[in-house]
């Protein structure tokens, strides 16, 4: 970054001379040292998880949740400064209410990435605001099946089979790339949620987290964005630990090699 | 010359003179302003009672449009969350609006992304105060309906709310024409909460099929395919049961009656 | 718009030609009466527990006198959607003067207070007669009575609703001793006033409600009164007859 100190990184609203604009670039370096998020697009649904850094050993364990719903079958986590997090969602619901009070159905998920996608750029036009200062994945199904998508600073949105957010989140997009994305099931993918956070938490090393897992399917909540339930999500933390465990062991013979 | 962005296309007032803004106000000065005046496709009576372990409701699935029956599958028994019904009589239009004011709340309620937290007792305020709000702006949802479930400490609901804010309380509860026919039939069986704590669900179910069954001989705005709703305190949960039929009907004194329509032989 | 005919004459003549506004009606009557007598160091509010609207019987236990807290009981009887909505804001104003200023609301300012809220709808008024009842500041029994638009007394006693007519004279007698002699003057002075004790009070509210309930198609069921002493507030319910 060259033109850093050259003041063009100081408003929204002026380009600098090679195209950027600064602040939308500024907010991402916001999310890439926060806990990772990641987001799995199955045959059936999507499964979401965040590695939530518990930054005091006082906050009450299961609360203070980062993964929210914005329709009943719409779910979001992101990564970041969460204010913004929250204000994106509250935008959201907006959104989703005032589609179905016009037209009744539920929002379709494309469309209504397409009008938070609107809201986030905005904040990347004038002097006076500051871009959203976090990543957010968003899931959801609709009558054309499963969507996953990721919203970025700069009001870009793509659509994705499986995408991570954070500061593991080279990790876990390696992990991604190694499953049959959307070809397995949400069951299957709440397992590997939990095993690519734990792994990605490897980036993370010294901090204490808690697992989050939610998910939407047709076949598995009625197509409900929710939590997952309590033993699902005790079976796919063992899982994910056991997974680890090897995976530590395999490098410990490496060492002794 | 008018050249701010604002007056862009717009007549000049020099030539034209200043636009009369009163010719696009939706009230213009001729009349009062307007609000619903009255009904227009209404449903009949929503009735109720409680019995030993619960709550029976019932009402039938005509929409009127004065004396036309014009619709015949409106459903008027509203589930809201997982333990409470909201039957609603009167204005049709007026129903759907509430139908999305409450799914609207429940998709609030949900936000949490627990178990349901609304409750009976909350439908019911919550109802209360929009009827209330609207008849003070004088313009007010055409509707009585009855609100019953189970509250949050498991107890019966069973709570009245109508157009004008009014509430009230009772183990036996009808609207419109049925506070005239079926609550001597109700009352009968059930005058106290002493009275419904003996009443099985089986004796329960019949009582208000049989009122059904008098309101559809009676009441020129009823039709005999309805909707009866039975809550459980046992069993923690609701049971809708939709498109019933009024049975065991005698029609035989309809030939004797004479006066009306073409003439009989 | 507008209605011309072809001929005048005397039936006709009232023909207007101004559009006829048909308007909802936002009050209904839900009747019920509702009484409060002040005593020595005592104060009941009381009301029967039905609730009608025309013929109609809704329910016939619907309480409409409540402890709201600070030892104050009120009532609000008449169109029952504005007396809930009254108490309801006036509950909801005793818990804020609760947290701005940490102590109780006297009987006093609980009145002036209400006459504010009753005021304040000067020109689309609460449908209601209003009473409160509880102890004032040097703990005798006190009952203040509004009207519909905030108007307001501190009196010994009051009777509201449908059936006040029927009972207040009643109460005139009974409790302010109107039209009553000493015996022992010949009939030439007044009966003296002295303070009901509260079983006097007791049985004269039974009366008046058993009374009202034989005249009144409005009143009947039950009948609910509520107490305050320097005790607390205690509640004692009776049955009227439900015809």
């Amino acid at each position: 970054m060259s033109s850093i100190g050259t003041g063009y990184d100081l408003s929204n609203a002026i380009f600098s001379p090679d195209g950027r604009n600064f602040q939308v670039e500024y907010a991402s370096k916001a999310v890439e040292n926060a806990g990772t998020s990641i987001g799995i697009k199955c045959r059936d649904g999507v499964v979401l998880a965040v590695e939530k850094i518990q930054t005091s050993k006082l906050l009450v364990a299961g609360r203070n949740k980062r993964i929210q719903s914005i329709d009943r079958h719409i779910g979001v986590a992101y990564s970041g400064i969460i204010p913004d997090g929250r204000h994106f969602v509250n935008r959201g619901r907006d959104e989703a209410q005032s589609f179905k009070s016009l037209y009744k159905d539920p929002i379709k998920v494309p469309n209504l990435i397409d009008r938070v996608g609107l809201y986030v750029q905005n904040y990347t036009c004038a002097n006076s605001v500051r871009p959203f200062g976090i990543n957010a994945i968003v899931g959801g199904v609709d009558d054309d099946g499963a969507h996953l998508y990721m919203i970025e600073p700069s009001g870009v949105y793509w659509g994705y089979c499986g995408t991570a957010i954070g500061k593991g989140r080279q990790t876990a997009k390696a992990e991604l790339e190694k499953l049959d994305l959307p070809n397995i099931s949400v069951k299957d993918g709440v397992k590997e949620a939990a095993r690519i956070i734990y792994l990605a938490h490897e980036d993370n090393k010294d901090k204490e987290f808690e697992l989050e897992i939610s998910w939407v399917s047709q076949s598995e909540t009625g197509g409900r964005h929710e939590f997952i339930p309590q033993e699902l999500f005790d079976a796919a933390v063992q899982y994910a630990q056991e997974e680890d465990d090897d995976e530590e062991e395999e490098d410990e013979d490496v060492e002794v090699q | 010359m008018n050249h701010g962005p604002y007056d862009w296309g717009r007549p000049s007032d020099d030539t034209y003179g200043a636009y009369n803004h009163q010719i696009a106000a939706a009230n213009n000065s001729q009349f009062p302003k307007m609000n619903t005046q009255q009904p227009i496709v209404t449903g009949t009576s929503v009735i109720a009672v409680k019995y030993q372990d619960g709550i029976v409701l019932a009402a039938d699935n005509l929409g009127s449009y004065g004396s036309l029956a014009r619709f015949s599958d409106i459903e008027r028994l509203l589930p809201v969350g997982d333990s409470t019904i909201v039957g609603i009589s009167g204005d049709i239009s007026d129903l759907q609006q509430i139908e999305r004011i409450l799914d609207d709340l429940q998709v609030q309620d949900s936000y949490d992304m627990e178990k349901p937290n609304l409750k009976p007792e909350h439908v019911h305020e919550y109802l209360s105060r929009v009827f209330y709000n609207r008849r003070s702006k004088m313009d007010p949802l055409w509707n009585s309906t009855i609100v019953a479930g189970l509250s949050s400490t498991n107890e019966l609901v069973l709570k009245y709310a109508d157009l004008l804010g009014v509430t009230y309380s009772s183990p036996a509860i009808a609207t419109g024409f049925g506070a005239h026919l079926a609550i001597p039939l109700l009352r009968r069986k059930v005058e106290t909460e002493e009275d419904a704590s003996k009443l099985t669900e089986e004796e329960a179910v019949e009582l208000v099929r049989n009122c059904m069954k008098v309101l559809f001989y009676r009441d020129a705005r009823s039709i005999d395919k309805y909707s009866l709703a039975v809550i459980s305190q046992s069993r923690k949960k609701i049971d809708i049961h939709k498109g019933l039929r009024c049975e065991d009907m005698k029609w035989e004194f309809a030939k004797h009656i004479r006066g009306y329509g073409a003439p009989q032989l | 718009m507008s209605v011309t005919s072809a001929v005048s004459s005397d039936y006709n003549s009232g023909v207007s030609n101004v559009p006829i506004e048909h308007q909802f009606n936002p009050y209904s009557d839900n009747g019920g009466t509702v009484l409060g007598i002040a005593g020595e160091d005592f104060a009941i509010l009381a009301g029967d527990t039905r609730h009608t609207t025309g013929y109609s019987i809704n329910s016939r236990y619907e309480p409409k006198v409540f402890s709201v807290g600070d030892e104050l009981l009120i009532t609000a009887n008449g169109f029952a959607a504005d007396g809930d909505a009254l108490v309801k804001r006036f509950r909801n104003q005793l818990k804020w003067y609760h947290f701005d200023h940490k102590k109780n609301l006297t009987i006093k300012s609980a009145a002036r207070f209400i006459q504010h809220l009753l005021y304040g709808k000067r020109f689309f008024p609460y449908y209601v007669h209003t009473i409160i009842a509880g102890l004032d500041e040097e703990g005798k029994g006190a009952v203040y009575s509004f009207d519909p638009v905030g108007s307001y007394e501190r009196e010994q006693c009051r009777a509201g609703g449908g059936a006040a007519s029927l009972i207040m004279p009643f109460l005139d007698n009974q409790v302010n001793f109107k039209n009553q002699m000493d015996p022992d003057s010949n009939g030439t002075a007044k009966k003296e006033l002295k303070y009901l004790k509260l079983d006097e009070v007791i049985s004269l509210v039974r009366d008046a409600f058993s009374s009202a309930t034989e005249r009144h198609i409005n009143v009947g069921d039950g009948l609910e009164i509520l107490i305050v002493t320097k005790d607390g507030v205690r509640t004692e319910y009776y049955p009227l007859k439900k015809d």
